[in-house]
């Protein structure tokens, strides 16, 4: 067998590689990982992905996708064409970030009388949908009683706030994408003083970024203190005490 | 049989093998648990020499890792270097993997020097140390599934592991040489096993015109739950569905979302298809008939369009409201709805308001609809709504409480769809994490939908409430006073403080009397400690911190 069959063979397991190489899981996404995992047996015809921005909701559906061949349906399309041309012949579709769309949108009932159609029409084909979103869904700005009925009953999984690990990870691959290298004792001191959310250690790292680049120094633990002190008016005290 | 020929010994397909072997005894079956290889098994195969033995190497392995974990710590372990996995050793390189790349490139740059002496000290001849990423091993249940998606495909898990001469194109019709014979642009042929996967619905047969949706197999009479606010609907429902002629036409059923009327609609086709399975009958959406019709504008083929709908003997039309504001439509509905009436053939209509409050509908239509039998679905109370669990669950044969029941029918009031779609997720969770169905894993669960709002937990608020709990003063938790009967209490609370908020651990520190972040970190591992070794402590922290998710 040659080498670029045996590769191809690799497309077909469970979760691509590709996919599920860059993905970390832990007690914050576990259950999300597990009901994505747990595809078909939904016991709906849709999933809800919720979380915080940064999270990994995006990329939770990616991996769905590559495993059920759902399509990814844009707010434009979802406008424009109908659920058949949508699908284009696959049983799923992800709508991504729908609360944050319905909030921004101008066309925000048209986006749900379609969806609702799209819905009913992967119901029928006994389809899935996904659909993510930042907030807790019952407060996504749904208007159309027949959708909201829909998706309230359909499984809603929640990408929880980060647990050390996590949040460990994300540092580490935030830093990682931007070609820093930090030393494990700088990460470790920043975990333990930093405001434990995703879209704080996105803030700290490009924060780090910058400083480490206006300065040509790299990113020790002095640096960090001071950044760390700049953007959350973290105190002497503790500087001190690390100090030793 | 070697499972890994020498060339792929180390390839990333050594992720892979079939459950039997090559050739195409199993090509179609694919068992559970069979595709995906326990990646903690050393790369054996036979017949290689000069190699240790599997359980040497094992045994090394557990002597690096011990000697790793108190080298660098637990916490950082724990982060980094457990999820390491020995792959196996080949030719004096051993090879260990990691779930993902980041984690890699981290173990690779922070942690290879430390890793490669201690391997070396195992074993002085070796020469290198590998790092690969590898996704862990899925768990049983999703190889199941996994194994009847790709069975679709045909003949993969044999595929994988066929290195050898004798494998066969016919075995691999997926292999790259040959594309797929369907049109399908997307990848995964499989997708069209999924509908069958989810056992929804049975496939069309003659009655349905191809127009028609799928009748859901669950919407029978005999599955719907009959009480005080739905007993003349199901009456109507069962009196058209019974009676040899029109009784009333239409048959207007309306009520609030997710109250039952499409599966009454649905019960009324399936007992009539049972009676004369030569009747033909379509079931459809009214949004669905619209996107149908503006085709068919579109392709100029109305003609054909009419034609279908007016040689029914049944239509049923859902959700009517939806062709409220679109004129073209309404006006082609209203047609034929007019020629079947006319024609004595059965109309049943459906939507969420009575005839006379449509909106953006036509007056003469919304009289039209009001001329038979006009029959409304009230929203349940709390005895249908137990009812209705009880019917469910042992529907879908998973034991739950009454206690459960009871609780789910106090709190999900809203309609019947939200509440059976409750009752299925606590099911599936119970499933998917091997636990018994309980009141307060519901809780848990469903605590996006019990929850009143998604107002954050602050800090004062975890103080508050733990110092109610263990029966001492706020103010203690600020204290300096180091008694236990204080102390545990504000470990407690400091331990939730760092669960259910994002403060930083100096600002926990602060608000705990301007305690240091080190305190915060010492109580947090003191109470993950005592969690794990008191059961009724743990009890306690879990039931606090239900109490504050609220």
């Amino acid at each position: 067998m040659s080498v670029a069959e045996r590769q191809l063979a690799l497309d077909l397991p469970h979760r691509p590689a590709l996919e599920r190489e860059d993905f970390l899981v832990t007690t914050a996404n576990a259950m999300a990982v597990a009901w994505i995992d747990q595809w078909p047996q939904w016991g709906q015809p849709a999933l809800l992905l919720y979380g915080p921005a940064s999270s990994g909701k995006t990329h939770l559906a990616s991996v769905w996708r590559r495993v059920s061949g759902a399509v990814m349906v844009q707010p434009e399309a979802l406008l424009e064409r109908d659920p058949p041309e949508l699908l284009v012949g696959a049983a799923g579709a992800v709508v991504d970030d729908l609360d944050r769309l319905l909030d921004t949108v101008a066309e925000a009932s048209e986006i749900e009388r379609a969806l609702f159609h799209l819905y009913n029409v992967l119901r029928e084909q006994g389809g899935h949908l996904l659909v993510t979103g930042c907030a807790l869904p019952k407060q996504w700005a749904l208007t159309l009683p027949d959708l909201r009925s829909r998706l309230a009953a359909a499984p809603a999984v929640e990408i929880g706030p980060p647990d050390d690990r996590l949040l460990e990870a994300v540092m580490v691959k935030l830093f990682a994408d931007r070609q820093l290298r930090v030393a494990p004792e700088v990460i470790r001191f920043l975990l333990a003083r930093m405001e434990r959310s995703f879209a704080a250690v996105r803030a700290l790292v490009a924060a780090l970024d910058r400083a480490s680049l206006a300065e040509r120094r790299d990113i020790t633990i002095p640096l960090a203190r001071r950044v760390l002190d700049d953007i959350q008016g973290y105190t002497e005290n503790e500087a001190h005490e690390e100090g030793s | 049989m070697a499972r890994f020929g020498t060339d792929n010994g180390f390839s990333q397909s050594g992720r892979i093998e079939s459950g039997g072997g090559q050739g195409s005894g199993d090509s179609n079956r694919g068992g559970p648990g069979g595709r995906i290889s326990s990646q903690e098994r050393p790369l054996g195969g036979s017949g290689m020499a000069g190699r240790e033995s599997e359980s040497a190497v094992e045994e090394q392995w557990a002597r690096v890792r011990g000697r790793l974990r108190s080298e660098v710590g637990e916490a950082a372990f724990r982060s980094w270097l457990k999820p390491l996995t020995l792959v196996g050793m080949r030719e004096d390189v051993v090879r260990m993997s990691v779930p993902t790349r980041f984690m890699r490139d981290w173990v690779s740059s922070n942690y290879a020097d430390r890793i490669r002496a201690l391997w070396k000290s195992e074993q002085q001849s070796l020469t290198g140390v590998e790092i690969i990423v590898q996704a862990p091993r899925e768990a049983p249940a999703n190889d199941t599934a996994l194994a009847g998606t790709v069975n679709g495909s045909g003949g993969t898990a044999a595929r994988v592991d066929s290195d050898s001469a004798e494998s066969q194109p016919a075995q691999s019709p997926a292999a790259p040489a040959q594309p797929q014979p369907q049109p399908q642009p997307q990848p995964q042929p499989e997708v069209e096993v999924t509908a069958s996967d989810s056992g929804l619905y049975e496939s069309r047969d003659s009655t349905f015109n191809d127009l028609s949706a799928p009748l859901d197999p669950r919407f029978t009479f005999e599955n719907f739950v009959v009480g005080k606010p739905n007993e003349l609907a199901y009456a109507a429902a069962r009196r058209l569905a019974e009676a040899a002629t029109t009784p009333f036409n239409p048959l207007f059923l309306y009520g609030g979302v997710g109250l039952g009327k499409t599966h009454l609609m649905h019960a009324i086709a399936w007992h009539l298809h049972s009676r004369s399975p030569r009747k033909k009958i379509i079931y459809l959406s009214a949004e669905k008939f619209m996107y149908q019709f503006v085709r068919a504008l579109r392709t100029k083929s109305t003609m054909a369009f009419k034609e279908q709908f007016r040689s029914v003997d049944v239509l049923m039309i859902d959700d009517v409201q939806f062709i409220g504001g679109r004129e073209a439509t309404q006006e082609e509905f209203f047609h034929t709805f007019n020629a079947l009436v006319d024609d004595n053939r059965q109309v049943v209509i459906s939507a969420d308001k009575s005839p006379s409050d449509l909106e953006g509908v036509e007056e003469r239509m919304r009289s039209r609809l009001g001329w038979g039998l006009v029959a409304d679905i009230h929203p349940t109370t709390y005895e249908l709504r137990l009812s209705i669990l009880q019917a469910k669950a042992e529907e879908m044969g998973t034991a739950i409480p009454l206690k459960v029941m009871e609780f789910l029918a106090y709190k999900i009031s809203s309609n019947v769809r939200e509440l059976e779609g409750a009752l299925n997720r606590i099911a599936a969770h119970a499933t998917l994490v091997g636990r018994e169905v309980t009141l307060e894993g519901t809780q848990e669960v469903l605590h996006d939908v019990l929850r009143a709002n998604d107002r954050r937990v602050t800090i004062e608020d975890i103080q508050k409430k733990v110092a109610q709990h263990y029966n001492v003063r706020v103010s203690d938790m600020s204290s300096a006073r180091r008694a236990r009967a204080v102390a545990r209490p504000r470990q407690v609370a400091m331990y939730l403080s760092k669960q259910l908020t994002s403060r930083s651990l100096p600002e926990i520190g602060r608000k705990f009397g301007g305690r240091d972040h080190t305190t915060v970190m010492h109580a947090v591992k003191k109470v993950d400690e005592l969690r794990s070794t008191d059961a009724t402590f743990a009890e306690d922290v879990d039931l606090l911190r239900r109490m504050l998710e609220g």
